[in-house]
């Protein structure tokens, strides 16, 4: 959750120096996808990120549980990057090393920003079709089909590749990291690192073309939380509290409870 | 000697503790209860690689250092002791003399099956009158042409209710002038390979611990291990090895039970605040986490003095000393700390309690662990 990170509230970044990095959930789900997919076709994949030196921790892992090279964009021209920019030098990179791919899958957003803008910036920068928190996917020739759940409708949708999906966290399910493959992934690891010149861009570029947006202001949005205890008997106890948090529970949920319901449910 | 954590063994350190909290928290007090052997999570665990830890990867093994292999027991058993022991004995007691006195065809045979989990190992020296006194083994094993028949009786053996594989001691010349020991590779299909009832004991309850009985077993020639009278060698090489795994345990058992403590700590209140703003409480959970930073060095230290090639039997015997008196200590602390709810079985603290206090018992008492330490000093082999 966003607000459970150390954000400093003055300058609206987040301190990384308290926070372990960590790979994005979402971004394990479709590593996991990308895994699938290898399992079936003769496919290579390969795990980009952008960030400071230590994000080669998530490459390595990324390597450990299956893809077949890592990419670490890393420069600190690039440090502040808003999802604008961060899609523009993505796309620069995919161009340059990954020239030949068929198909790009993001996390469909990330946990200390949930923007869920870089995988749509990133389709648009390189012209592909692409479709957002996608849940399932399935490959006929060169023919993609995906599902997704927006707005309760539940779309299926085609395209071709070359395209771009964004994985939500619904399924693909990551795997667990195996040991041995821990180990190969720092013995025998492929990973490179891109740096600013290394994709023609300085900083007059960044000054140019680089972030358009800027995070004025972070504050924590206080909750009020209070501890409840109901006693007496089990069923006074459970009439109680549905008494006293029926609305509220039909509201999170998004249905009325009914008493008839729960009375079947006994 | 490193002491900053290299990125691999932070990794490790997270994908360890991930597979712990999705898998094993769940079901680690329901399996403690009811003494059950989790054997869905393990063959999980199997296809991961966890029981080919420090396995070349030419036979299918992970090849790890072993402070990465520590690292792996120390997380399991923050979590499950009783797994954390299952994959430190497997590693360490029963692979590890396998990788260091075998054959080429033995390790050819037996490493692969060992790496992937197919064969799960144990260790078995001790007997109902042969404990710290390895020597006083009464097992026999009569040779007779390419075959050898062992008879007798090894109890307290962790894995022992699931283990596929066993690393037996027994005398093969009991001439009582120059008894010869020597340690066989005995597979749990052999013909006279028993088993007796699953232990009933205080912690570690989710490990099969039991007795293996031996019954003119007969074993090929080719399953000796190292020459005919290197068992109390091979023994005591192994053990020294496998003081590194308890050690480590240990100090799982003492950082799970102190996580719990402190997280404890802050919820409940009591005097209209949380009792973490007490100042006893304070002293308990600093002490903790001091102590636990020191036992971690030390194990740190033994685990890297043998990948460095170094001796690292006394060193091993300090981190297996202190690490389990630390967890002895912690989680006597933290079970204070919870108050009447740590003596009930809603909470963890209680399992850890009674899990931590064995680590003091197996793998040499503490008091062997000393006998072994101030033998080294007055040997001169330190200091």
């Amino acid at each position: 959750m966003v607000t459970e990170l150390p954000w400093d509230e003055a300058t609206g970044t987040l301190r990384r120096e308290l926070v372990g990095g960590m790979m994005n959930p979402a971004c394990m789900h479709a590593l996991e996808a990308a895994l699938q997919i290898k399992e079936h076709y003769a496919a290579k994949v390969t795990a980009i990120t952008m960030g400071p030196p230590s994000a080669e921790e998530i490459l390595r892992e990324a390597l450990a549980l299956g893809a077949d090279r890592g990419i670490l964009i890393c420069d600190r021209i690039f440090a502040g990057s808003d999802t604008y920019a961060t899609s523009l030098i993505l796309s620069r990179a995919i161009k340059k090393e990954c020239p030949h791919y068929d198909l790009i899958l993001c996390g469909s957003y990330t946990s200390d920003s949930e923007t869920a803008q870089v995988g749509p910036q990133l389709a648009e920068e390189l012209k592909l079709p692409a479709a957002a928190y996608i849940e399932d996917m399935e490959i006929k020739e060169r023919t993609l089909r995906v599902r997704r759940l927006v707005d309760n409708f539940r779309e299926t949708l085609e395209m071709e590749f070359p395209a771009l999906v964004t994985v939500s966290l619904e399924n693909y399910k990551p795997r667990y990291t195996k040991m041995d493959g821990l180990e190969k992934a720092f013995a025998v690891g492929d990973i490179i690192t891109l740096t600013a010149p290394d994709l023609g861009i300085n900083a007059g570029f960044i000054a140019a073309n680089g972030s358009r947006t800027k995070v004025r202001k972070v504050f924590l949005r206080k909750a009020d939380k209070a501890n409840v205890i109901f006693q007496g008997s089990a069923a006074n106890v459970v009439e109680d509290f549905l008494n006293q948090y029926e609305n509220k529970i039909s509201w999170a949920i998004g249905k009325d409870i009914e008493e008839e319901d729960l009375s079947d449910e006994e | 000697m490193q002491i900053n954590f290299c990125m691999k063994q932070k990794l490790i350190r997270n994908s360890v503790r991930h597979i712990a909290e999705t898998e094993l928290a769940p079901i680690a007090s329901e399996v403690d209860r009811d003494a059950i052997f989790p054997s869905a999570v393990i063959n999980k665990m199997k296809q991961l690689n966890y029981f080919g830890l420090q396995i070349p990867q030419e036979f299918g093994g992970a090849n790890f250092d072993t402070v990465s292999a520590a690292i792996v027991v120390e997380e399991l058993s923050r979590v499950c002791a009783a797994v954390g022991l299952c994959v430190a004995v497997h590693n360490g007691v029963a692979v590890y003399p396998i990788l260091q006195f075998g054959t080429a065809q033995q390790k050819q045979h037996y490493l692969p099956r060992l790496a992937c989990g197919e064969l799960i190992g144990a260790f078995s020296l001790t007997e109902a009158n042969a404990g710290s006194d390895a020597g006083s083994v009464e097992t026999t094993a009569i040779r007779k042409n390419d075959t050898y028949f062992i008879n007798g009786t090894k109890i307290f053996v962790t894995n022992g209710g699931i283990c596929d594989l066993a690393l037996i001691f027994a005398l093969t010349d009991s001439n009582p002038a120059s008894p010869l020991s020597s340690v066989f590779i005995v597979e749990s299909g052999f013909k006279g390979f028993l088993r007796g009832e699953v232990e009933n004991l205080c912690g570690m309850r989710a490990n099969p611990v039991a007795s293996l009985f031996l019954e003119d077993c007969r074993v090929p020639e080719t399953n000796l291990l190292g020459k005919n009278g290197d068992g109390l060698k091979i023994g005591l090489q192994t053990l020294e090895n496998g003081r590194i795994g308890i050690a480590a345990q240990a100090l799982g058992i003492a950082q799970g039970a102190c996580e719990a403590a402190v997280k404890y700590a802050k919820e409940r209140h009591q005097f209209r605040k949380p009792i973490a703003s007490q100042q006893a409480i304070q002293n308990y959970i600093a002490d903790m986490v001091t102590e636990i930073a020191a036992a971690r060095l030390l194990l740190y230290h033994a685990c890297a003095l043998k990948d460095e090639g170094a001796y690292f039997g006394t060193a091993a015997s300090m981190a297996k000393l202190y690490c389990s008196q630390v967890a002895t200590k912690v989680t006597s602390l933290a079970l204070q700390i919870h108050g009447g709810y740590g003596y009930s079985k809603e909470y963890d603290v209680e399992r850890y309690f009674r899990d931590a206090r064995v680590t003091e018992i197996y793998e040499g008492t503490s008091e062997i662990q000393k006998l072994v330490i101030a033998r080294a000093v007055l040997s001169q082999l330190m200091f």
